[in-house]
């Protein structure tokens, strides 16, 4: 059967089975490509934007803590000074999300090094500790803070005496 | 408050403001949990009630009711119901403490009859089973000029009431028992016979009268219409010359009495009969009973070898009723007194005899024939003078894990760490034993007192020392009340006695040591009684009668090598006398203080030792009355001198602290005297015993003092009676030294260097009861609120916080003020029904309410007496350091065993599961 097929040469037959294969890597350009152009401008664009960009982004980063400051004044101007489950929760966070992005400055600024890398870092070491020190001050205006006398009157040693005394009405 | 304005949202805040400013406190009273009362089923756990009923005056059996008792009617003006078999109270009726209630008669027949009071004489007749009163009606004497030598008898349905005048005549009227009818008014017998010896056998009236060498025995019916004296020469009965009359005890069958404690005479049929039966000793109590052979004549003693005497003859014979015959050396019954007996008729024809015995300590016993003690009471402990919580022992393993770990001791007995490591290692063995012990005898003996007198983990057992009127010392297991021992010693008079805990039983090898201090009871002088609080047996000292008077007595704060607490008495020629003397070098910064009641001086002496002696040197001497004379103190209040305090000031509203000014030797005086414009004042005075400067001071116009005075920590309370306003008032001070320290924190503080006046707080509020006593709780670290308790005239003891009686309630509160905590002020101070802690357990006459403090922080131990014994625990500050009574441990631990085997359970099902996974 197969011979038959092969062999006969049917008039609308179409044979995709080519022995000889045609090289389509020569295929002409596209009318007004210029090959070298083009190349010549992708090898300058790629070392100058991205590195903008990467450092615009980090900026971003770096000043993303600043940029919180008022959103958390705002948050601890709503809160009020009442210590409740709600505001508790929110202060909590306001302390705690500082603190964690100053102990992971170092993977964050991972990718990149350069002339504004230290500029950048401390920046952002500076926004988060400003955070940190509103969290403090908001601890604060809620009573949070150790910081009177009172709240250490519990660890005082109790007072002795000197002079020790007896007696009472009279026996007699 | 503030902080619940605050934090709850708008919407709710105008109400709160509404609140705020319709009625503020409330709102506040609503918010401040006074819930200091128990639940039903915790009624008998950690208190008790015992009820007394004083020294018996009268007693009868009651064979009439079904439900055998014995009525009694007691010194204390109480009448009462004993259970026969028991002794426990069936029913009590308190009178009037005064001569108004005063029981003159009890007769008990089908009724239960009482003539009380004096002029004028209520006569009562009460229901025996229940105690209800039938009827009473009063009688009113013309002439009560010698009232006080009334007798009332019974006779025939008709109360006879004969007045001797002495010399004269005797006064005898009858009435009608139930309604009061005089059948003949008043007759007057001519009687010049009489005198004070004469006693009364109704109804016959026996006198020994007439000249030396011609004595004769008189007798008289004095009910009788026609007067017949029966008159004998006394020396046909008894051959001396000196001889009084007894009548007999235990309301005898028939008319007679003892003569010259030697020779027993009734009269029958107008005559006298004199027994054969001669009276066995001069102390004996006889009675005349009726058994089934005829009258009994029985006799009771105390003989010193022989113990408890109890002997028996019949009257008509003279012959020994054998059975009842008692000798019993180990029972103790000092001067003991046939109260009441009855021998009743058994098939067996044996004499079953119930005797009721009194004895000096108070103390009353219900016999059988053969001295068999049925059930005993101790009546001594209706008059309680002082208490004293004493500590127990650790238990020997606790002691040898404690002095392991006592750093001097250790240093001292090991030298090496092999010696610790195998004393450590022998320790831990002992405490194996110990425990495989425990679970061994936890079947065989549950309860054995010797070994169950230890220390528990929270030190909330302990023994209650009580000093009694009548000189008897109990020794009384807090948690249930039982008398653990008890001590008789007739020749004190404890009032104003002091009871000191000289050595604790912290210091294993040596004993604790209790020592009272007393008078002696006929010459005054001083009397000192030392003892193991907890065996009661006398130690050191022991009994010790001095020769001089006491002025007064102090405990010596530094304990010498034995851990022995020395004693200092000042005598009244101010000399000081130590025990032991080895001491006396350890005398060193130590006062004392002596106040006098009724001129309202109080003077201090400093102690010293000069190398030889001790010597008192007269320090200060204070008028508390001023120049003006008729002051007198009326009560005086000292801080405990355990106490300690450990919370250093108030924390203000502002977060600010008001430090406490806590002079540890300052000393409370309430004195009242007259005034020439306010007729009475009260005076308050802090004095320094030290120094003998006055701290602070208030004054009360109009106003008669209470003998109640509270102080603790930097507050003091005392009550007085409001003549302007008649009502109850209690006035209240705190003392504070500023928001700045004086001195640094923990350092020691010298009344002698104190040269600033505390800031003094003041204030009065309206007591809308009656109190009787007033005590502060008293906790370990004084770290637990404080509260006081009053023990009010209705029974009631009542736990008020200290917060309401607090002198800074502000009168217009402000933000600050709320955010502190404090009330505002109000005058009347609340006495709510859930504040009563002994509920509806009602308390008699409380003369004292007595604190201690116990191993729990958040725990205080309380004991009223007075006719009434309570004790109970009250946790001020709730129980933080405790779980709760009602702790479900059941469910925690099956909850815990649940989660446990779930855990494991679904350790092992996934770990099936992750096998057939991977043979997948």
């Amino acid at each position: 059967m197969s011979q038959v097929k092969t062999n006969k040469k049917f008039k609308w037959a179409l044979d995709f089975n080519q022995k000889n294969k045609v090289s389509s890597g020569e295929l002409p350009s596209p009318p007004g490509y210029n090959q070298s152009a083009n190349a010549n401008y992708t090898e300058t664009s790629k070392d100058t934007d991205s590195n903008l960009l990467l450092i615009k982004k980090l900026w971003d980063v770096a000043l993303g803590p600043l940029k919180q400051v008022p959103m958390n004044l705002f948050i601890m101007y709503m809160a009020g000074n009442s210590i409740s489950i709600f505001p508790i929760m929110m202060v909590g966070m306001l302390i705690v999300r500082p603190v964690k992005a100053l102990f992971t400055t170092q993977s964050t600024f991972k990718i990149v090094e350069g002339t504004q890398a230290a500029g950048q870092k401390f920046v952002y070491f500076i926004g988060n500790i400003v955070n940190i020190l509103l969290a403090l001050y908001k601890c604060q205006s809620m009573g949070l803070l150790p910081t009177h006398s009172s709240d250490w009157l519990a660890f005082e040693e109790p007072q002795t005496r000197v002079e020790h005394i007896g007696g009472g009405l009279s026996l007699l | 408050m503030g902080v619940l304005s605050t934090s709850i949202k708008p919407n709710f805040l105008g109400l709160l403001k509404f609140l705020n400013s319709f009625n503020w406190f409330i709102v506040f009273f609503s918010l401040i949990n006074l819930s200091v009362c128990i639940y039903e089923d915790q009624i008998g756990k950690f208190d008790w009630r015992q009820t007394y009923v004083g020294r018996i005056k009268f007693s009868q059996f009651d064979t009439v009711s079904t439900a055998k008792k014995i009525i009694v009617a007691t010194e204390e003006n109480v009448l009462a119901a004993l259970n026969l078999k028991t002794g426990q109270v069936v029913w009590r009726h308190v009178l009037e403490s005064a001569s108004t209630g005063n029981i003159q008669l009890l007769h008990v027949t089908d009724k239960v009859v009482t003539v009380s009071g004096a002029n004028p004489y209520l006569v009562r007749g009460w229901d025996s089973t229940t105690g209800v009163l039938l009827w009473e009606w009063s009688l009113m004497l013309q002439k009560d000029d010698h009232a006080e030598f009334s007798e009332w008898w019974v006779q025939h349905g008709m109360l006879v009431h004969m007045l001797p005048v002495f010399g004269s005549h005797l006064e005898v009227s009858m009435y009608n028992l139930m309604t009061g009818q005089n059948r003949g008014s008043t007759s007057k017998l001519p009687a010049i016979w009489t005198n004070e010896g004469c006693v009364l056998s109704p109804p016959y009236y026996s006198c020994i009268s007439g000249s030396m060498g011609s004595l004769l025995l008189l007798s008289l019916d004095v009910t009788s219409n026609a007067v017949q004296i029966i008159s004998k020469p006394l020396s046909q009965f008894i051959s001396t010359e000196e001889s009084s009359l007894r009548p007999l005890d235990a309301n005898s069958i028939q008319p007679g009495f003892v003569i010259g404690d030697k020779k027993i005479v009734l009269i029958k049929n107008n005559e006298f009969e004199m027994l054969g039966i001669s009276v066995a000793d001069e102390s004996a109590s006889v009675a005349l009973v009726d058994s089934t052979n005829g009258p009994m004549v029985l006799q009771t003693w105390t003989d010193d070898i022989k113990g408890f005497s109890l002997i028996a003859h019949s009257a008509s014979t003279g012959k020994e009723v054998t059975e009842v015959r008692c000798s019993d050396p180990s029972l103790r019954l000092p001067e003991p007194e046939l109260a009441a007996v009855i021998c009743s008729k058994t098939p067996r024809e044996l004499h079953a005899c119930r005797l009721l015995v009194t004895a000096a300590d108070d103390s009353l016993h219900l016999m059988q024939q053969a001295g068999r003690v049925l059930w005993t009471r101790e009546e001594a402990l209706a008059n309680v003078v002082a208490v004293e919580f004493v500590d127990l022992p650790v238990s020997d393993l606790d002691a040898a894990i404690e002095s392991e770990f006592d750093q001097k001791e250790a240093a001292k007995m090991y030298s090496s760490v092999w010696a610790a490591f195998s004393r450590r290692l022998q320790t831990q063995f002992q405490q194996l034993q110990t425990l495989l012990q425990s679970l061994q005898g936890a079947e065989t003996n549950a309860r054995d007192t010797s070994t169950g007198l230890v220390r528990d983990y929270f030190n909330l057992h302990k023994i209650i020392v009580l000093v009694t009127d009548v000189g008897k010392i109990f020794g009384m297991d807090n948690l249930s009340g039982a008398i653990l021992w008890q001590h008789y010693e007739p020749s004190l008079d404890p009032s104003g006695a002091a009871v000191f805990t000289r050595r604790s039983a912290r210091h294993p090898p040596h004993d604790a040591y209790l020592t009272i201090v007393g008078k002696h009871e006929e010459t005054g002088n001083g009397l000192i009684i030392s003892l193991n609080p907890i065996r009661g047996t006398l130690v050191g000292e022991r009994s010790l009668q001095l020769d001089v008077q006491l002025l007064q007595c102090a405990l010596l704060h530094r304990a010498d090598q034995e851990k022995l607490h020395a004693l200092l008495l000042l005598d009244r020629d101010e000399n000081v006398q130590i025990f032991p003397v080895s001491a006396a070098p350890l005398v060193e910064n130590m006062f004392i203080y002596v106040a006098e009641k009724n001129t309202a001086r109080v003077q201090g002496y400093a102690l010293k030792y000069d190398g030889r002696s001790v010597v008192a040197q007269k320090t200060w001497s204070l008028s508390l009355g001023g120049s003006e004379a008729g002051h007198r103190i009326v009560a005086s209040s000292a801080k405990p001198a355990s106490e300690r305090t450990h919370s250093a000031g108030r924390v203000l509203g502002d977060r600010s602290v008001l430090y406490k000014y806590t002079n540890p030797n300052l000393v409370l005086f309430v004195t009242e005297g007259p005034d020439a414009i306010h007729k009475d004042v009260v005076v308050a005075t802090c004095v320094d015993a030290v120094s003998g400067a006055v701290i602070a001071s208030a004054a009360v116009r109009r106003a008669r003092a209470l003998p109640l005075a509270v102080h603790s920590d930097n507050f003091l309370a005392y009550v007085y009676y409001n003549d302007k306003h008649r009502r109850t008032e209690i006035g209240t001070m705190e003392l504070y030294e500023g928001k700045q320290r004086w001195l640094e924190a923990g350092a020691a503080f010298s009344s002698l260097r104190a040269s600033r006046a505390p800031a003094v707080y003041r204030a009065a509020y309206v007591l809308p009861a009656a109190p009787r006593a007033a005590a502060v709780t008293h906790t370990e670290r004084s770290l637990t609120d404080k509260h006081v308790l009053f023990a009010l005239s209705t029974g009631a003891i009542v736990e008020l916080p200290w917060a309401y009686l607090e002198p800074r309630r502000p009168v217009t509160p402000t933000p600050e003020h709320r955010e502190e905590g404090l009330i505002p002020y109000a005058p009347e101070l609340p006495l709510p029904a859930e504040a009563v802690i002994n509920y509806n357990r009602t308390l008699h006459r409380v003369s004292a309410i007595y604190t201690a403090p116990s191993g729990l922080e958040s725990t205080s131990l309380v004991l009223a007496t007075g006719l009434d014994l309570f004790y109970t625990r009250v946790a001020p500050s709730k129980t933080f350091d405790l779980l709760k009574d009602d702790f479900d441990y059941y469910l925690i631990t099956l909850v815990l065993g649940a989660l446990l085997l779930a855990t494991y359970s679904t350790k092992y099902f996934a770990s099936r599961k992750m096998l057939k996974m991977a043979w997948k």
